[in-house]
């Protein structure tokens, strides 16, 4: 089921756009599947859901209430930390960044990671009511 | 003592040959505001026939007169002098300047407010007004005058001196507005005060919460689909390195969950300490093989 979504968000500004846009997209598209390692993939995939979900959050708050609103002050911080947090791991973890990281092992990195992450959904849940 | 007894009866003789003060010269107009004389009347102090007067709201009682002795018709400075109004029972004294000749003028501005608007409003309604309000609306009379009301207002004048008798003279009656009644009980319940709050929030409809949870909970089928597709192997995860690890990061998560459900603030800040020191060690056993993993994996 994942498989043809995956495609089709990939295929469909494809199609929409003129003949060297999508040629540059697709490549685009192919070279991050051939070069990116296969565990900074698996970040982004989370990445990609963490925003999903935010946008999703944020249109239920536009158009129907936001009567819960410290609910979804919870729900959408969340979403945004935890993306932030993981933009930084992912940063930190690529190895073509590595020049800019000596210092931060990626061990170290998801060390970081783990606590913010700890400390955001600590207060995430302090919202919740 | 020798010294009082020649005080007492220097004063006993005082009073013997003292002589009665009167007025004379007395007059008392009335003009209205934009100073057209309404009525003027000269004070004839005949007992039988004291003039009689009336003022407006906007009008002003001007009275003039000038205190001599009642054989002489010389010009006499009282020690005391004073207008006294009396109406209905109720008396007031206001002092009056007289120059050291005897004159004396005394003006009187006629209570500036529309007392018809006053008297047919509620009486509560003036709760809400702001002292500033009731003083801009109206220009009291002074405190002096008496609360009036449909019946006229006796004004005399009161004449005090060491060296002349005592005397009380009737001047003339004047008709004032009435006064605003005074409420009946002032210490009456006021109206309950009712507060309006900002109406409930609600729910939306069963239906389009239903339809948002499940666009809010389709991104975890696009995570985990993806991920699938990775077919990324963890083939760590469950070593013993790493696994207290994993499981103390998920113990944190279940705490939190806890701490939402259940828990004090306090209590879960003390089992987060505890749990704190168990996974720094557990992490650095865990980060610390897989550094070692990944260094050996650089060097093979």
């Amino acid at each position: 089921m994942a498989g043809p979504k995956a495609s089709s968000t990939a295929a469909r500004p494809a199609s929409s756009s003129s003949a060297g846009d999508s040629s540059a997209i697709q490549s685009l598209w192919r070279t991050y599947n051939d070069t990116t390692p296969s565990r900074l993939k698996l970040v982004d995939c989370f990445l990609v859901f963490l925003m999903l979900s935010g946008i999703a959050q944020f249109l239920y708050c536009i158009l129907v209430t936001n009567f819960p609103f410290n609910a979804f002050l919870a729900g959408f911080g969340s979403c945004v930390g935890q993306f932030v947090l993981t933009a930084s791991l992912r940063a930190q973890v690529n190895p073509e960044n590595r020049a800019e990281f000596k210092e931060v092992s990626p061990e170290r990195a998801f060390a970081d990671f783990a606590l913010g992450s700890i400390v955001l959904h600590f207060f995430v849940f302090n919202f919740l009511g | 003592m020798r010294s009082l007894s020649y005080c007492l009866s220097l004063l006993l003789a005082a009073a013997a040959q003292a002589s009665s003060l009167s007025i004379q010269n007395g007059r008392v107009t009335v003009s209205s505001s934009d100073a057209t004389q309404l009525s003027s009347e000269q004070l004839s102090l005949d007992p039988g026939s004291l003039p009689s007067l009336s003022l407006g709201p906007t009008d002003t009682l001007k009275l003039t007169f000038q205190v001599v002795e009642k054989d002489g018709g010389k010009g006499v400075q009282p020690h005391q002098t004073f207008l006294r109004f009396e109406a209905d029972g109720e008396e007031g004294v206001q002092p009056v300047r007289v120059t050291s000749g005897g004159k004396a003028k005394f003006e009187l501005d006629g209570p500036k407010v529309d007392l018809g608007v006053v008297l047919r409003r509620p009486n509560h309604m003036f709760r809400d007004w702001r002292f500033q309000d009731i003083l801009n609306n109206m220009a009291r009379p002074p405190v002096s005058l008496p609360p009036t009301s449909t019946s006229p207002v006796k004004v005399s004048l009161l004449l005090g001196s060491y060296k002349h008798s005592p005397a009380s003279l009737d001047l003339f009656t004047v008709s004032v507005p009435a006064s605003v009644p005074a409420p009946a009980d002032p210490f009456a319940p006021l109206p309950e005060i009712t507060h309006t709050f900002r109406p409930e929030q609600k729910v939306p409809p069963k239906f389009i919460s239903a339809v948002f949870s499940a666009i809010v909970l389709a991104p975890w089928v696009v995570l985990l689909g993806l991920w699938s597709t990775l077919r990324y192997s963890v083939p760590h995860l469950f070593s013993p390195h790493v696994i207290p690890f994993v499981s103390s990061l998920a113990a944190f998560e279940g705490l939190l969950l806890w701490y939402w459900i259940d828990l004090k603030l306090g209590q879960v800040l003390l089992y987060g300490a505890l749990l704190g020191m168990v996974t720094l060690l557990t992490g650095k056993q865990a980060l610390g093989a897989a550094g070692d993993w990944r260094v050996g994996k650089k060097q093979s």
